[in-house]
């Protein structure tokens, strides 16, 4: 009796299910046999013996299915059989089949496309044991916080205050030593780049420098060799070691064991391999990629040296980002409680603060996806375009759902029969269902196969030729997970409608063939408010679109106010261990005198900001005799440049003059200013000899520049003077330089790569392309979407289409009889024509209308992703109703002169 | 063959358990055992036999095997279990009670009341 007992029957029957069904037949046909014989002694002849005993038994397919479903096989053998029906059935269509699993596959590929990136973005966690109890410190303070420099994150609130995830080296020491409340601390920092010499060859590799408990912490192991340990950071300058990535380890040495113990040079200081990451651990900056060398914090004042003193006894600034793990037992806001008076203690104790100076206030944040910086930058337009996948999957549902509705309306009379034959209502919706669902399932295993195959098409859109991507197209569980449930709920979405309208089906005027029967207009109404529903998100993807494709042509037909073509960029970065200031400036001159001698080079420049590559760099400015008001913003935007980067950028000088040979080290300091500055500082003067103070330093303005970009093409021109570099004597943080040649970049790269190895052989090129990729790569985003939403609009009016067509189609053979007495009465051709287009557009119209009110509502999220016009912009509002509807008519225009060709004659004899 | 009666609703699996619990059984052999020693009273449809034994042995109360009839063809026998006997002791005595007080019910006279 137990429930053991019959799930180990129905184990038993399911797997020797051909021996049970030929053990049934045994056994009743002895039943049948020896039932048989008995009559047959009672004087019966043989045939007739067998029939009564037949008879009697009631039918031996009847008693099987009563025996199977005994064995609790029903449950198991009526899907199945719903199955192959369903599957016979696609099969008899293969046209509708090609098409909605076509959609669908198109629908469910683009959604599981896009989910992998936002799942990176927004989902992954760091590769480490329990990430979910790691917390990342931060911190946040008033208007006036008492730390004045930083390197990291840094942001201030609308709210006026500032919060950053940066401490300094000191506090961070201090807090671990205080700290009671969580396990105990670490701390890492993403280092940036640093040129890496293994055998000779320089190239350049991202760091992290990492506390000696940092691996300890995470609980993380290398899978060659030992990790960084407490003992290699005893004293500044110590530790000369580093663990490598296993992404750098197969890039660079082959996955070669000897690797371990081998001497490489990290910013020409060398270091020894001690170890190498497991292949999935990516640092505890972010899940995304990893750095290829960790190194310990006690190499910082020799590798990565800043100022004159070490960073690790910098009180000043802050840079340093920590964690520590929860301990079992502490309550969170208690931790978080004592830490924010150790940190209080920890900056009086290594801090002077200031009149009015605010003591920061300490935040625990989750720390399980590292510093989150993807999804910061990436999480809007991740939402945007899962939206947009959404609606496309969406308008896929809507059109096999009109599809099926059309054709179930044809299989009426199948439902009818199996109604009349004694079929339950929920055994022909499960039917349905099955059929759906199989159909969901098909473009569920083609989306999943797409979305495998373009995997790898965001994260390349992402990222730009000359740097590594951020993103790589991993599939995991969790991708399945979702495109198997968006499969199901799709399957579900656009399989109920039909399902319904099969259960209602009238046994009695479903068998008439002559169908034109009460259920006629309410099947017309349910295709139609689809096809509304399709035109509507059709419209809502076309103004998508629309704003999109316009931001993007408004971009590219900004005037950066230089030429972009022609320049070749590249940057420079000398290592401090080995040019320290002002040998560094020396460097880059004798550069460029080699660069400016090599055949094809037209022009040589040099600038310490590259232009329109998002990055600023901003100083404070006043004009010499004005006081320094503390209301006004005083602060500008600066570019250290050489003496040809007017010319060679070709940005004309309007008024003074521009560089010359006379401004050297030892000369007055010289500046040229652009208008947005001049208007800004010196209204309705002449700026020509005036002078400023900036950054402690006197500079004099000796030329007006016109306005070029600074940053972006999206941003206006920020007020802004270019010193010469050569003048600053310090290039710490490297330079671009700009060449311009006709050649193509491909030939000439060796050339000037070979010029620069004739002054060191150990400097690396660093990020190799020309000024138009680079403006391009800013304009990234906006062109990944202007594509995807056009070719969503493109797929959006196809499918709208098809539903348009598909239900005026209907509509037009359902009302031939109709239209054949219209004619015969005398209506006119044309008459009809209109008659069946009025109604097309109709549902245009209405779609349309639909689709405008929800455009009108929601572009408003996409504010800050336009350039140009507003969400509600006018032109493509209208511009996307007239498409639509268009489209409509274009779309009814075949059913309707079909119905106006209808011979009275034939339509009346059509039944 | 006088009137056969019509088997109450329920009792037929009470009725299987027990012919089997007299010796192993074939289908048939069932049928034709509650014939038997119902005296040829009782009417059992046919066709709710098979289902009913494949219930049975569905739930562990009976068993089957494979064996040769008396005119030696192969035949499935059906015996009962360890189980199937504990079941048919609980029914007989459920069904004994029901018949006692259902019996005491019906013979009340007006005196008793």
């Amino acid at each position: 009796m137990s429930a053991l007992a019959r799930f180990r029957s129905w184990l038993r029957a399911m797997t020797r299910r051909p021996a049970l069904e030929q053990e049934m037949h045994a056994e009743l046909r002895f039943h049948i046999e020896a039932y048989a014989e008995d009559l047959m002694c009672g004087g019966m002849s043989r045939e007739e013996a067998m029939r009564r005993a037949r008879m009697e038994l009631g039918g031996v397919e009847a008693q099987k299915e009563a025996m199977r479903a005994s064995l609790g096989l029903r449950l198991w053998d009526e899907p199945w059989a719903d199955l192959r029906y369903a599957v016979r059935m696609l099969r008899k269509s293969p046209g509708f089949t090609a098409i909605a699993v076509g959609s669908l596959a198109l629908g469910i590929g683009a959604n599981t496309t896009i989910f992998t990136v936002a799942k990176q973005v927004l989902l992954d966690r760091l590769n480490v044991p329990h990430p979910q109890d790691l917390r990342l410190f931060a911190w946040k303070s008033g208007e006036k916080p008492v730390v004045h420099s930083s390197w990291g994150q840094w942001d201030r609130l609308p709210s006026g205050q500032t919060t950053s995830t940066s401490f300094s080296y000191p506090v961070f020491q201090q807090l671990r030593r205080e700290n009671h409340a969580l396990e105990d601390l670490f701390a890492f920092k993403d280092a940036g780049r640093m040129t890496a010499t293994v055998d000779g060859q320089a190239e350049v590799v991202q760091s992290e420098m990492v506390s000696g408990n940092y691996y300890q912490q995470l609980g993380v192991r290398t899978q060659l060799g030992r990790p960084i340990q407490p003992s290699d950071v005893v004293a500044p300058s110590s530790g000369a070691v580093v663990v490598i990535s296993d992404g750098y380890w197969a890039r660079r040495f082959g996955r070669s064991p000897n690797v371990i113990g081998k001497t490489i040079e990290l910013n020409l200081i060398p270091v020894s391999i001690v170890g190498v990451n497991q292949p999935r651990f990516t640092g505890a900056k972010g899940a995304q990629s990893s750095p290829e060398v960790f190194l310990p914090f006690s190499m910082q004042p020799v590798i990565l040296p800043k100022g004159k003193d070490s960073l690790l006894s910098d009180t000043k600034l802050w840079w340093v980002l920590i964690m520590g793990r929860i301990k079992p037992g502490v309550p969170e806001q208690s931790a978080r409680v004592s830490l924010d008076v150790a940190l209080n203690a920890a900056v009086r104790a290594t801090m002077t603060i200031g009149k009015g100076e605010e003591i920061p206030h300490l935040i625990l944040s989750d720390g399980s996806r590292g510093m989150n910086y993807t999804a910061r930058q990436f999480a809007q337009p991740v939402y945007v375009l899962m939206s947009l996948v959404g609606l496309v999957l969406m308008l896929a549902c809507a059109n096999i759902a009109n599809l099926l509705l059309a054709r179930s309306a044809a299989r009426q009379r199948e439902m009818s029969v199996r109604l009349a034959l004694g079929a339950g209502r929920w055994r022909i919706l499960r039917q349905v269902l099955t059929e759906s669902l199989l159909l969901s399932g098909l473009g569920g295993i083609a989306g999943f196969g797409l979305g495998y195959l373009g995997r790898n098409a965001i994260p390349r859109l992402l990222s730009n030729s000359w740097e590594s991507t951020t993103f790589d197209g991993r599939f995991d569980w969790r991708v399945f997970a979702f495109t198997a449930g968006i499969t199901l709920l799709t399957g579900l979405l656009f399989g109920i409608a039909p399902a319904w309208q099969a259960t209602r089906t009238q046994v009695n005027s479903g068998l008439k063939d002559a169908a034109l029967t009460i259920t006629h207009r309410r099947k017309g109404y349910a295709g139609k408010a689809i096809v509304v529903f399709q035109v509507a998100l059709s419209t809502l993807l076309v103004v998508g679109a629309g704003l999109f494709l316009r931001t993007l042509v408004n971009l590219v037909s900004v005037d950066p106010g230089f030429r972009p073509q022609h320049i070749l960029l590249f940057d420079m970065q000398p290592p401090r261990t080995r040019y320290p200031a002002p040998k560094d400036v020396a460097l880059h001159r004798r550069l460029e005198e080699e660069l400016a001698s090599v055949p094809g080079v037209d022009s040589v420049a040099l600038s310490a900001v590259t232009l329109v590559a998002n990055g600023t760099s901003t100083v404070d400015f006043l004009p010499s005799g004005q006081s320094r008001n503390s209301a006004k913003e005083q602060s500008v935007y600066i570019n250290p440049v050489s003496e040809r980067f007017f010319t060679t950028m070709s940005i004309p000088i309007l008024a003074g003059r521009g560089f010359g040979e006379s401004d050297t080290e030892t000369s007055l300091k010289v500046a040229i200013v652009n208008r947005r500055l001049v208007r800004q500082f010196f209204p309705n003067t002449d700026p020509i000899g005036k002078t400023f103070d900036s950054n402690h330093q006197k500079f004099q303005v000796i030329g007006i520049c016109a306005d070029a970009k600074y940053d972006s093409l999206r941003h206006e021109v920020p007020p802004t003077f270019y010193p010469l570099y050569r003048q600053l004597l310090d290039a710490e943080y490297g330079m671009t330089y700009e060449i311009h040649t006709q050649m193509k970049p491909e030939s000439i790269i060796p050339s000037l790569r070979k010029a620069i190895q004739s002054v060191d052989k150990d400097l690396p090129l660093i990020d190799v392309r020309t000024q138009e990729e680079q403006i391009d790569a800013t304009m990234q985003q906006e062109r990944i979407f202007a594509n995807l939403s056009a070719g969503f609009g493109v797929l959006a009016l196809t499918l709208a289409c098809i539903g348009i067509y598909g239900v005026m189609a209907y509509t037009v053979a359902r009302r031939i009889n109709e239209i054949g007495i219209r004619m015969a009465l005398g209506a006119q051709a044309r008459q009809v024509l209109l008659m069946i287009l009025r109604e097309s557009s109709w549902l245009a119209i209405i779609g349309v209308a639909a689709g405008l009110g929800a455009a009108l509502f929601l572009t408003r999220f996409l504010k800050a992703m336009l350039y140009g016009l507003q969400p509600n912009d006018p032109v493509t509002l209208i511009g996307a109703a007239l498409l639509l509807f268009m489209v409509a008519i274009l779309a009814g225009w075949g059913p309707a002169q079909r119905a106006s060709r209808v011979e009275p004659m034939q339509a009346l004899r059509h039944e | 063959m006088g009137k056969q009666l019509e088997l109450l609703q329920g009792t037929l699996d009470m009725l299987i358990l027990k012919a089997v619990s007299l010796g192993p059984l074939h289908g048939y052999g069932v049928l034709l055992r509650i014939q038997q020693i119902s005296g040829e009273q009782l009417e059992i449809q046919q066709g709710s036999l098979y289902p009913a034994l494949y219930r049975l042995e569905h739930q562990g109360l009976i068993s089957s095997e494979w064996g040769e009839s008396e005119n030696n063809r192969k035949a499935k026998y059906y015996q009962l279990t360890a189980a199937g006997r504990r079941q048919l002791r609980s029914e007989t005595e459920k069904w004994n009670k029901m018949a006692d007080v259902i019996a005491g019910i019906l013979g009340t006279t007006p005196e008793e009341v």
